[in-house]
C-alpha cells in the first residue's frame, strides 16, 4: 500500500527501552563525551506508554555493571530498594519445607540489591533523557528495514487501524527510521530479533532457545512481616521432578514484597498451567503464612530466555547488533540477566560508536561486538553454565547434580552442547501423557481453590496488571490457523494456550454447533510472549499491538 | 436560612427541585425557595406547597431563556438580598453551567454533586463522589456564608420533601436583570439521538452479562429496563460479541457509573466489570451461580434463573 | 486565534485506588498518570481550531512537578508553547484555588479563547473552567459538543456558536462573543496521535514555569475519602422466581427507596 511515510535518519537506533537499550543509549552518550567529534543522532524506541511500564523481573541485581556504567549511581539516586541481607533456599514438599543448610553458590546474593526493574529502568530513562537522547515511548517497531541483506533500520507500527483492518480518521502511518547501526534490544522473544534471526539465519548451528515463564505479584505485607533484604528461593513443590523452576520472595522496604514463580516452558504435561501452579505455591503453608493479611498490589508475567550460551545466535549482522534478553544473555542458574543485559548493551554501544565513526557498519566490523563479548565478563559468567538448563530436561535430580558438578568442572560435558529440544516440542500429547483416562481440556487437571485474597483467577489477576489496549484495533495475536485449534490441537493437546497464557487471552468458547472455537481476548495481553514460544504447532505470532498498549508494571 | 434555587424550563418545574427541597430541609430550616424565570407564577404556586418560609419569584424578561449571565446576575442579587447560610441547587446540566460562576461572582464556596449531608452538632459536611464514584469524599466548605451546594439528581428523594400545612407565602423580588449585559445568545433546544450514550448520567441501569446467553434474549432485559425507567448496559463479553454497542459497556474498558440502581443480570462479577459499577447506590444481582463474585457487592441477590426471575420482576413492577 | 487549553494530570483510569494514611486522598506516590480525558479532547479541539483559523495554542497546567508529563504530551501533539504553574500543593487543591492561579498565570496573555475539559476524572468538581471564566471576565458555555468560531476581523469582534449538551439527548446552540471560555465534553472529536516529529519538536518548545500567586484560602476541604461502604450484608432473596421478585420489588421500594 503506497502511502506517505515519514523518514527519520539517525546514527544509532536502539529498539527496546529495557536495561539493555537504556544502557546502550547511556554508554553512547558517555562515549560521545569522552571521544568528542560530531554529535551522534540517537533514538530509542519503546512500545510502552512510558519507560519501564513493561519491565517485570524478580529482581535481584548484580551491581557490577551498574558500577561500570554509572559509578556515582548512589548519588544519582539509583532506586535500589534493599541490599540483600538474608539469603535462604528451601525445598518444598506439599506440606512442609526443608532449608538448604548452605545456600548454593549461584544463589548467594551477598552484595546484590533487590530492585524493582520497572523503577530501575525509569531511573535509567531519566539519565538517558538528561543526555538529550530521544526515547520515543508508545512506538513499537513492526518491521525491519533492509537494503539487500543489510539492516537499514526499522519501521514503526501504523496507528489508527480499526479491528477490521481499515483506517480510522486518526490514522498515522508508521515512520521509517533509518540508522547506520540498529541495536536490537527488544527483550525475550523480541519480535524484531525473531524476524532478523530468521531472515539472516543467525541461529544456524546454535542450540534451540529454551524459555521459562515468570509470573510475579507485588504484595504489601503487614508491617515487619519480612525484613527488607530478605531473599527466599524455593524448589520442589508445587513442581514435580520432571518440571524446571522454582519460586522467589524478595522483601523490600515499606512492607512491599515481590512474590513470583518461574516455570520452564519445556514441561511434558499438556495440562500444566503455570498460573495455577503459582496459586498452589501461594497456598503452601510457608507462603500462606507470609502472605497472611497482605494485599495484592500488582500482577504480571514475562518469559525468560534460559537456554544460555549455546542458544545465543550470532549477535551481529550488516548494520545490526543484538543485546540483552533478545540475544538470550541470561544466567539461568544465578537467575540473573539484568546486569548482562546492561553489559551487552554497553558493548553494543561501543561497537556501534566505533562503526559510525569509521563509516563502516558491516558485519565484518560489527563482529568486534561478538569478540568483545567473548573477552568479557559476560562469557566468563555464561560459558561455565552453558548446559545447566539443558541438564534439567533430564529431570530435577540430573539437573541439580550437573549444576553442582559444573561449578567445579566449568561446565564440561561429554556432549557439548548438551542436546535439548525446544520447549514446545517436548510437550507430550494428551494420549501419551494421560494413559488412563483423558482429562477434560476445559477443566484444570490440578485445580486450586480461588479465594481472591491469596489466590486469584487469571482474569482478576489481569486486572492488577493494569494492562490496557485501544479496543478498536486488529488482534495482535496472529493465529495463522484457527482450524487447528478446534480440531487437531483440541484432541492432541487440549488447547494448552488456554492454560499457559497467564492472562486468559485464549479461550475456547461454544461455536454454537456443539464444537468449540478459539476466542482471542487480545486486550488482556500482558506481552509475556509465552504463546509465541509454547504453542505446539508454532502457528501463533505475537506482534506488537498499537503503541502505548500493554501492562503498567508500576513497582514490578 | 437555607435558600433553594428552583429550576424550571418554559414554565415547567423540574422535578429535581423537589429533591433539592428535601436535601435543604435535611440540612436545616427554615428554607426559602427562589424561582427565576419569566412568567413563572404557576411554577411558584406549585413549589409553594413545600414547607418553606417563603417563595421568591425573580421574574424578568431577561430570564425567559436560560443564560449563564442572566442567572448569575439575578441569583447573585437575590442572595445578596436575603443573606442565606446555605444555597442548594439541583445538579442539572443547567446548574453545572452557571453555579460555579455564581459562586465565583459572590466569592463563596461551592460543593457540587452532593449525595448526602452529614451533620455533627454545628458542623456540616457534604458527601460527594470522586473518581467517578469509586470513592466518596466528605467535604467541608470554608470561608464566609453562604456556601453553595448542588445535589446529585436522584440522591435525595423528592417524595421525602416536607410539604407545608398551607402554601408558603410568595412574593416577587425587586431584582432586575439587564438583558443587554447578557453575553450568551441561546437558540431553542432540540433533541437529537446521541451517537454515544452517556450512561454516567442514568439514574437506573439494567446490565446484562454472559448469562443472557444470546442476542435474541436481550428483549427481556430491555423490557425490565423499560419497566424500571432504566438504561440498558452490558458487561464486556456482550459488547465484544456485538450484541450491544460498545458505548453500553460498563467496566474498566468501558464506562464507569454510579447510578441509584444497578441491576446485574447474568453477570458473574469479574473485577473488570465491578470497577465500573461498584459505586452504585443499590445493586441487585441475578445469577444462576450463588458463588458468583457479583453477590459479594450486591445489596440484594437472587440466585436463580434470570429467564424466570426477570419476567416475574416485570410483572411485579407493572402491578 | 490565540487559544489557551487548561489541562490536568490525573492517575490512570486503571489505577487501583487506595486511600492514603491520612484518609484525605488516594495514595499516588508511585502511580501511573495520564492526561485527564476531557482535557485531551479540549486540546484536540484547540488544535483543530488553530488549523482552521491559524493562531497559537498555549497549554496551561497548574500542578506539581510531575504534571510536566502531560504538558510535554500536549506539546508533542501540537501545542505551540506551555505555561506550567508548579507547586506540590496544587495536586489536591480545590477548584477555586486552581482557577485562581490559572487566571493569574494567563490573564496578561489576553487569549481569544480558553478551553478546558468539563471536569476532571479525579475530583470531578466541574468548576475550574467556569470559575476561571468569571475571574477572567469572559463569557462561558459548558459541556460543549461542537464549536464554530468566527474569529475577530478588522471590522468586528469575533464570536463563537457552540453546541451545549443538555439532559436526556437534548442540545442547544448558543452564540457568545470572543474572548470566551468553553468547557469541552469528551467525544467532541477524535484525538490525534503525537507523532515522532512532534515529540522531537516538543523538546524545543517553551515551557514557562510560574509560581502560583494565589490570593486566598481554599474554598473547601476534603475531610476524608473512603470507599462507599456496603454496610449491610448482601441480602439473598430465596424462594421461587415469583416470590423473590415480589420481595425484591418491595425492598427496592421501601428499604432501598431505589424505585
Amino acid at each position: 500500500m503506497l502511502m506517505d511515510r515519514e523518514t527519520l535518519e539517525v546514527d544509532v537506533l536502539i529498539v527496546g527501552g529495557g536495561p539493555a537499550g537504556m544502557s546502550a543509549a547511556l554508554k553512547l552518550s558517555q562515549l560521545q563525551k569522552e571521544r568528542g567529534g560530531a554529535p551522534l543522532a540517537i533514538a530509542v524506541l519503546e512500545k510502552a506508554r512510558e519507560a519501564g511500564a513493561h519491565m517485570l523481573s524478580g529482581a535481584v541485581l548484580d551491581p557490577s555493571t551498574l558500577r561500570q556504567l554509572v559509578p556515582d549511581f548512589k548519588e544519582k539516586g539509583a532506586p535500589l530498594a534493599a541490599e540483600v541481607r538474608d539469603d535462604r533456599v528451601f525445598f518444598l514438599t506439599r506440606t512442609s519445607k526443608l532449608k538448604f543448610p548452605i545456600t548454593p553458590p549461584p544463589l548467594q546474593n551477598h552484595g546484590n540489591y533487590i530492585i524493582s526493574l520497572n523503577r530501575f529502568v525509569k531511573w535509567l530513562a531519566g539519565l538517558v533523557e538528561a543526555e538529550g537522547i530521544d526515547i520515543f515511548t508508545g512506538f513499537p517497531a513492526s518491521e525491519v528495514l533492509y537494503e539487500g541483506d543489510a539492516v537499514a533500520g526499522v519501521r514503526t507500527g501504523d496507528r489508527g487501524i480499526d479491528k477490521h483492518g481499515d483506517r480510522k480518521p486518526t490514522f498515522e502511518p508508521g515512520v521509517d527510521i533509518r540508522a547506520k547501526v540498529t541495536i536490537f534490544a527488544d527483550g525475550v522473544r523480541g519480535n524484531m530479533t525473531k524476524a532478523l534471526v530468521r531472515r539472516l539465519a543467525l541461529d544456524a548451528g546454535r542450540s534451540p532457545q529454551l524459555y521459562a515463564i515468570g509470573i510475579k505479584e507485588l504484595w504489601e505485607l503487614p508491617k515487619d512481616r519480612l525484613p527488607p533484604g530478605t531473599v527466599i528461593h524455593t524448589m520442589g513443590y508445587p513442581l514435580r521432578m520432571e518440571e524446571f523452576g522454582g519460586a522467589f520472595i524478595y522483601a523490600m522496604p515499606d512492607g512491599l514484597a515481590s512474590v513470583g514463580f518461574v516455570a520452564g516452558l519445556d514441561y511434558r504435561d499438556p495440562m500444566f498451567d503455570p498460573h495455577l501452579t503459582f496459586q498452589h505455591f501461594k497456598q503452601h503453608p510457608f507462603t500462606a503464612s507470609i502472605l497472611q493479611g497482605a494485599q495484592l498490589v500488582r500482577y504480571g508475567a514475562k518469559a525468560l530466555p534460559e537456554g544460555g550460551w549455546h542458544t545465543i545466535p550470532r549477535v551481529y549482522a550488516d548494520g545490526a547488533l543484538i543485546a540483552g534478553d533478545a540475544g538470550g544473555f541470561l544466567n539461568s542458574i544465578r537467575l540473573k540477566g539484568i546486569h548482562l543485559a546492561m553489559r551487552t548493551g554497553m558493548l553494543a554501544a561501543e561497537s556501534a560508536f566505533d562503526a559510525v565513526r569509521a563509516g563502516d557498519a558491516s558485519a565484518a566490523r560489527l563482529k568486534g561486538y561478538a569478540d568483545a563479548i567473548d573477552r568479557s565478563d559476560v562469557r566468563r559468567e555464561l560459558y561455565p553454565v552453558r548446559n545447566v538448563h539443558q541438564s534439567f530436561s533430564y529431570g530435577l535430580l540430573a539437573g541439580v547434580a550437573y549444576s553442582g558438578l559444573s561449578l567445579v568442572t566449568g561446565g564440561w560435558w561429554y556432549r557439548d552442547p548438551m542436546p535439548a529440544h525446544a520447549g514446545y516440542e517436548r510437550v507430550a500429547k494428551i494420549d501419551e501423557y494421560y494413559q488412563d483416562g483423558k482429562p477434560d481440556p476445559d477443566i484444570p487437571a490440578r485445580p486450586a481453590k480461588i479465594d481472591r485474597q491469596l489466590t486469584f483467577d487469571k482474569l482478576t489477576n489481569v486486572h492488577y496488571s493494569a494492562t490496557r489496549h485501544t479496543e478498536d484495533q486488529p488482534s495482535h495475536l496472529i493465529v495463522h490457523d484457527t482450524e487447528i485449534c478446534r480440531t487437531r490441537c483440541r484432541t492432541e493437546y487440549g488447547n494448552p494456550c488456554t492454560r499457559f497464557c497467564p492472562a486468559q487471552v485464549y479461550e475456547m468458547v461454544d461455536a454454537g454447533d456443539g464444537t468449540k472455537k478459539l476466542q482471542i481476548n487480545a486486550s488482556n495481553c500482558v506481552h509475556c510472549k509465552t504463546c509465541d514460544i509454547m504453542d505446539p504447532y508454532q502457528v501463533i505470532d505475537w506482534v506488537p499491538p498499537e503503541g502505548e498498549g500493554g501492562p503498567q508494571y508500576e513497582g514490578m | 436560612m437555607i435558600l433553594v434555587i428552583a429550576e424550571q424550563r418554559g414554565g415547567k418545574l423540574n422535578r429535581a427541585t423537589w429533591e433539592t427541597v428535601a436535601a435543604a430541609q435535611q440540612a436545616g430550616s427554615p428554607i426559602t425557595i427562589v424561582v427565576p424565570g419569566s412568567g413563572v407564577d404557576a411554577v411558584a404556586t406549585e413549589i409553594a406547597a413545600a414547607e418553606a418560609a417563603e417563595v421568591i419569584i425573580v421574574d424578568s424578561p431577561a430570564l425567559a431563556e436560560y443564560t449563564a449571565d442572566g442567572y448569575v446576575t439575578a441569583l447573585a442579587a437575590v442572595i445578596g438580598e436575603v443573606t442565606p447560610d446555605l444555597v442548594f441547587l439541583p445538579h442539572t446540566y443547567q446548574t453545572r453551567d452557571f453555579a460555579p460562576a455564581l459562586a465565583a461572582r459572590i466569592g463563596r464556596a461551592l460543593i457540587t454533586d452532593v449525595t448526602a449531608i452529614k451533620k455533627d452538632g454545628n458542623s456540616i459536611a457534604f458527601v460527594r463522589p470522586v473518581f467517578q464514584g469509586k470513592l466518596n469524599a466528605d467535604v467541608q466548605p470554608a470561608g464566609p456564608a453562604p456556601h453553595l451546594v448542588t445535589c446529585q439528581i436522584g440522591a435525595f428523594r423528592a417524595d421525602s420533601a416536607k410539604t407545608g400545612s398551607s402554601a408558603a407565602q410568595t412574593r416577587k423580588s425587586s431584582v432586575s436583570v439587564d438583558a443587554s449585559a447578557i453575553r450568551q445568545k441561546p437558540e431553542a433546544p432540540f433533541k437529537e439521538t446521541k451517537q454515544a450514550v452517556d450512561l454516567s448520567q442514568a439514574e437506573r441501569i439494567v446490565s446484562v452479562g454472559r448469562g443472557i446467553k444470546g442476542q435474541e434474549h436481550l428483549k427481556i432485559a430491555q423490557d425490565l429496563a423499560a419497566a424500571l425507567g432504566a438504561e440498558i448496559a452490558a458487561s464486556r463479553p456482550i459488547c465484544d460479541a456485538g450484541w450491544l454497542p460498545m458505548d453500553r459497556q460498563i467496566g474498566s474498558s468501558g464506562q464507569t457509573v454510579a447510578p441509584k440502581l444497578y441491576v446485574a443480570l447474568g453477570i458473574s462479577g469479574a473485577i473488570q466489570h465491578l470497577v465500573g459499577m461498584k459505586g452504585s447506590k443499590t445493586i441487585v444481582a441475578v445469577n444462576k451461580d450463588p458463588e458468583a463474585p457479583i453477590f459479594e457487592i450486591a445489596d440484594y441477590g437472587i440466585a436463580g434463573d434470570l429467564f424466570e426471575v426477570v419476567p416475574a420482576l416485570i410483572a411485579e413492577l407493572n402491578k | 486565534m490565540k487559544i489557551a487549553v487548561c489541562i490536568k494530570q490525573v492517575v490512570t483510569r486503571e489505577w487501583q485506588l487506595r486511600v492514603n494514611d491520612a484518609k484525605t486522598w488516594i495514595r499516588d506516590q508511585d502511580a501511573s498518570f495520564e492526561l485527564n480525558e476531557p482535557d485531551a479532547y479540549a486540546l484536540e479541539e484547540a488544535l483543530r481550531l488553530k488549523e482552521k483559523h491559524t493562531g497559537e495554542v498555549v497549554v496551561c497546567s497548574a500542578g506539581p512537578a510531575r504534571s510536566a508529563q502531560v504538558v510535554r504530551e500536549a506539546l508533542a501533539r501540537g501545542a505551540d508553547r506551555a505555561i506550567h504553574v508548579e507547586s506540590d500543593a496544587l495536586a489536591t487543591a480545590d477548584a477555586f484555588t486552581v482557577a485562581d492561579v490559572l487566571a493569574g498565570a494567563i490573564r496578561d496573555e489576553k487569549f481569544d479563547l480558553v478551553l478546558t475539559g468539563l471536569q476532571s476524572d479525579d475530583q470531578g468538581f466541574g468548576q475550574v473552567g467556569v470559575v476561571l471564566a468569571e475571574k477572567l471576565g469572559m463569557p462561558h458555555a459548558t459541556i460543549i459538543m461542537e464549536v464554530q468560531a468566527s474569529p475577530s476581523t478588522g471590522s468586528g469582534q469575533g464570536a463563537l456558536r457552540v453546541k451545549r449538551e443538555l439532559e436526556g439527548g437534548w442540545f442547544q446552540w448558543v452564540t457568545l462573543p470572543l474572548p470566551a471560555l468553553l468547557t469541552i465534553q469528551s467525544g467532541i472529536n477524535q484525538l490525534r496521535y503525537a507523532t515522532l516529529k512532534g515529540i522531537m519538536a516538543a523538546k524545543k518548545k517553551e515551557i514557562r514555569k510560574v509560581a502560583p500567586a494565589s490570593s486566598g484560602e481554599p474554598s473547601q476541604r476534603i475531610v476524608s475519602v473512603y470507599f462507599p461502604e456496603k454496610g449491610k450484608k448482601t441480602q439473598m432473596l430465596p424462594g421461587t422466581a415469583a416470590e423473590a421478585a415480589r420481595e425484591l420489588v418491595k425492598r427496592l421500594r421501601e428499604e432501598a427507596r431505589a424505585i
